[in-house]
């Protein structure tokens, strides 16, 4: 069945067809709708779960991880502000290994107050041990939730899902809803072995020593980087149900590219575009969307970059003092090449600036000749800042 | 408990960080410095009561439907339930463990509630032991005394010279008490322990008719003489308060200073200094007489405030006086409003297994009994945090510190 929503309302869907059994949210705009809707979706018996009204979003994540503990597929959704005050919990909830699946609405931290599109709320929580997942359109947004809870549920691990305030949250896009007989067979209910049961005593999160401390943590790290792996694996299986596919990266012309333009979320739809145009004037350009930072897909990475002599990075965050962070991440994966390849990093789209096939162009330009408009600072170039 | 061989690979260790069994072998308790006693007690009502009513046992009573139980249980430590409904300060309120909730139980409308449908009750003729009693003053003092050591089965006349019985109470007619309740509880109390009561009477010490001459001890009641009533010369003052025994024929019961001139709303502690009297004078009777025996049927033990042998409020209470009270009940909207209020009670100082310490315990150290009619405290576990003192609403569980 086809239908026009927004990013949220396919996120909240999402939620229902994943049959969740706890939601436990704090409203904050651009994030609201989702709450609103599955509020209404659960008040209207269509979902049977426990809908938990909290004073904040450490409240919520705390309540979606003790309720993960026992077993219930838990949602959450939170944006910017709220993200930043759930930080203590992304923590626990990763360290506890509970597969809580969230979906963050990219906004700008402030201040200064902006409602609009930032990656910064998020790429700051990326050493939080979550999985972390940028989502292109309405419909990958829909399909990435019913993917990560199959992963999160095999690793044990919980997962982020990324949408762009208003790009993604406010945008109404034909959406293709799965029928929930098909999705019940992708998604079985979530049946841990190891839960908290008072049948079955046990004390979880307790004390530990430093004899199994650096194993515990070694063996999470080892779980955390097989999972893109698993994430192709059961986007392969969602592909079989659904016939659309949600990699971890996604690479266009990248074969024979010269230049490589890479990014996360919804303005590489964009940088496909603009890659057409630069091939149209003759340059052998490619773009690679990076769906999943955490855990960095290395492998994908590499393989879609490996002909590149020169990576140009548009990064909707910064990480003040360094550079773009998305930049940061490639310029280590790239560090074996380090000799042979060029990395030019941009910050642009920062609090809901437009990344538009207009934006790229020139930036690209101006990588490739050094001349354009960005403003060099450090080891980056900023786009839309006054002279 | 068996300690599980230690892990040493990596595939054994769990995937959520946990123990992989039960931690029940880590015995906490010996972290403990204050330990959990679980103990019935007095509720704080009526540890602030100066008669010493077991409040919450007859409001227990009555919410269990158990309405003349209830009714004996509040006469048994005071015979005016009417009019200390009306005059009493109620000490048990301000101590009330439901004020930290909402509002205090409303102990006075209650007492009134459970005086007047007791106005008609009776009790079967006693056996009467060979002791007479002259009470002197009908004020509450006097009346309170006379009944107890008519319930003891002592043979016990109330004289007055006023033509009204009553005492000083006589003086707070009919603003603060109507004339009908004063009527009614002074004439259920001589019921109730078969007393005689005598107004108007002519009383003269120089020329003592039989009764005062032949009588075994006779009491002064302060509340219910003029202050212009001469004692003779060999009265002994006795203080009911402070005083143990009982010495001379004639009692010039003193009042300490904060009772005396009379004060209405004290009137449990005149009721409470009657009962005294009573015990103590008693004692004194059988002592004298060496009728040990009897001493037993004591209406002040603590913890059972009436003895209800003694009073012998007969079971006819449930045919007859229920179906009459219960008809008295219905058209009056007092009623509900009474049983709503005793409905509120928490039963201070008597475990009830609301069980809110078991679901409070962050140790799962407290467990409901296997029959259910107690709690236990898991002492090895038990770390001595005090959550379970500080949520029991009735107060049943204390912190202690006891050496183990």
């Amino acid at each position: 069945m086809k239908k026009i929503v927004t990013g949220n309302e396919a996120a909240a869907l999402a939620a229902k067809l994943a049959r969740v059994q706890m939601v436990s949210a704090y409203p904050i705009t651009p994030q609201t709708v989702i709450v609103e809707n599955l509020a209404d979706i659960i008040g209207r018996g269509e979902l049977k779960a426990k809908y938990m009204p909290v004073e904040s979003e450490h409240s919520a994540m705390a309540s979606c991880i003790g309720a993960s503990m026992v077993g219930a597929r838990a949602f959450t959704a939170s944006s910017s502000q709220g993200l930043a005050y759930m930080h203590e919990m992304l923590h626990y909830a990763a360290g506890a290994r509970v597969p809580v699946v969230m979906v963050n609405c990219n906004r700008a931290l402030t201040p200064p107050w902006n409602l609009y599109c930032d990656h910064t709320d998020s790429l700051a929580q990326r050493d939080t041990g979550w999985v972390q997942y940028y989502c292109a359109d309405v419909q990958d947004v829909l399909d990435a939730i019913l993917i990560a809870y199959g992963v999160a549920e095999q690793a044990l691990l919980p997962v982020m899902i990324n949408l762009e305030g208003f790009y993604l949250t406010h945008t109404s896009e034909v959406l293709d809803v799965p029928d929930q007989k098909t999705v019940d067979i992708f998604l079985p209910p979530y049946r841990p072995s190891n839960k908290l049961d008072v049948d079955d005593p046990k004390t979880f999160g307790n004390v530990c020593g430093t004899d199994l401390f650096s194993s515990i943590k070694y063996k999470r790290h080892c779980d955390t980087l097989s999972l893109e792996r698993l994430w192709d694996q059961t986007a392969a299986k969602f592909h079989r149900h659904f016939n659309r596919l949600h990699s971890v990266v996604e690479a266009y012309q990248t074969e024979d590219a010269d230049v490589c333009i890479i990014g996360i979320g919804t303005a590489t739809g964009a940088m496909r575009l603009a890659v057409d145009r630069l091939r149209k004037e003759g340059l052998k350009a490619g773009s690679l969307r990076l769906a999943m930072i955490r855990p960095f897909p290395i492998e994908g990475f590499k393989k879609a970059v490996i002909n590149a002599g020169h990576v140009i990075v548009i990064d909707r965050d910064v990480s003040f003092g360094a550079e773009g962070i998305v930049a940061q991440e490639v310029k280590a994966a790239l560090f074996d090449r380090h000799g042979e390849v060029k990395l030019t990093g941009f910050i642009a789209g920062v609090g809901g600036n437009d990344i538009s096939v207009e934006t790229i162009v020139p930036l690209v330009r101006q990588a490739i000749s050094g001349d354009g408009t960005a403003v060099a600072a450090g080891t980056t170039l900023w786009a839309e800042v006054l002279p | 408990m068996q300690l599980k061989k230690p892990i040493e690979s990596l595939s054994e260790l769990p995937t959520m960080p946990s123990t992989i069994d039960t931690m029940a072998w880590n015995q906490t308790g010996d972290w403990r410095y204050l330990t959990p006693l679980v103990a019935n007690k007095l509720a704080p009502c009526s540890q602030n009561c100066p008669a010493g009513i077991p409040i919450s046992e007859y409001l227990s009573a009555v919410r269990k439907g158990h309405i003349q139980n209830g009714l004996m249980l509040l006469l048994g430590r005071n015979p005016l339930p009417g009019l200390t409904g009306r005059l009493c300060y109620h000490p048990c309120q301000t101590r009330c463990v439901r004020r930290r909730i909402d509002r205090a139980i409303s102990v006075q409308k209650i007492e009134r509630f459970l005086a007047d449908l007791g106005t008609e009750v009776k009790t079967e003729k006693s056996e009467k032991i060979d002791k007479q009693v002259v009470v002197i003053g009908s004020g509450p003092l006097g009346l309170s005394c006379a009944f107890y050591l008519g319930c003891r089965g002592c043979r016990v006349v109330v004289l007055d010279p006023c033509d009204q019985a009553g005492g000083a109470l006589v003086n707070l007619l009919p603003k603060k008490i109507e004339p009908e309740v004063l009527a009614n509880e002074i004439s259920r109390l001589i019921r109730l322990a078969d007393i005689k009561l005598e107004t108007g009477a002519v009383i003269d010490f120089d020329t003592p008719g039989e009764l005062l001459s032949k009588t075994d001890l006779i009491i002064l009641d302060p509340t219910g003489l003029s202050e212009d009533f001469s004692a003779p010369a060999s009265a002994v003052a006795f203080n009911p308060f402070d005083d143990e025994t009982v010495t001379g024929d004639i009692l010039l019961v003193k009042l300490p200073q904060n009772l005396k001139p009379f004060k209405a709303p004290m009137i449990a502690h005149y009721i409470a200094a009657g009962r005294l009297t009573a015990q103590k004078a008693f004692d004194c009777l059988v002592m004298r007489s060496g009728q040990q025996g009897l001493a037993q049927s004591d209406l002040d033990l603590p913890r059972q405030a009436v003895n209800m042998e003694d009073i012998k409020i007969e079971r006819f209470l449930v045919s007859g006086l229920a179906a009459e009270a219960e008809a008295k009940q219905e058209e009056t909207w007092d009623r509900e409003r009474a049983l709503r209020e005793v409905e509120r009670c928490l039963s201070c100082g008597t475990c009830n297994l609301c069980l809110q310490c078991v679901s409070f315990c962050p140790d799962a150290s407290i467990q409901p009994d296997e029959d259910k009619a107690a709690v236990t405290i898991d002492l090895d576990h038990c770390k001595g945090c005090g959550i379970c003192a500080y949520e029991c609403p009735r107060g049943v569980i204390t912190m202690e510190e006891i050496s183990t």
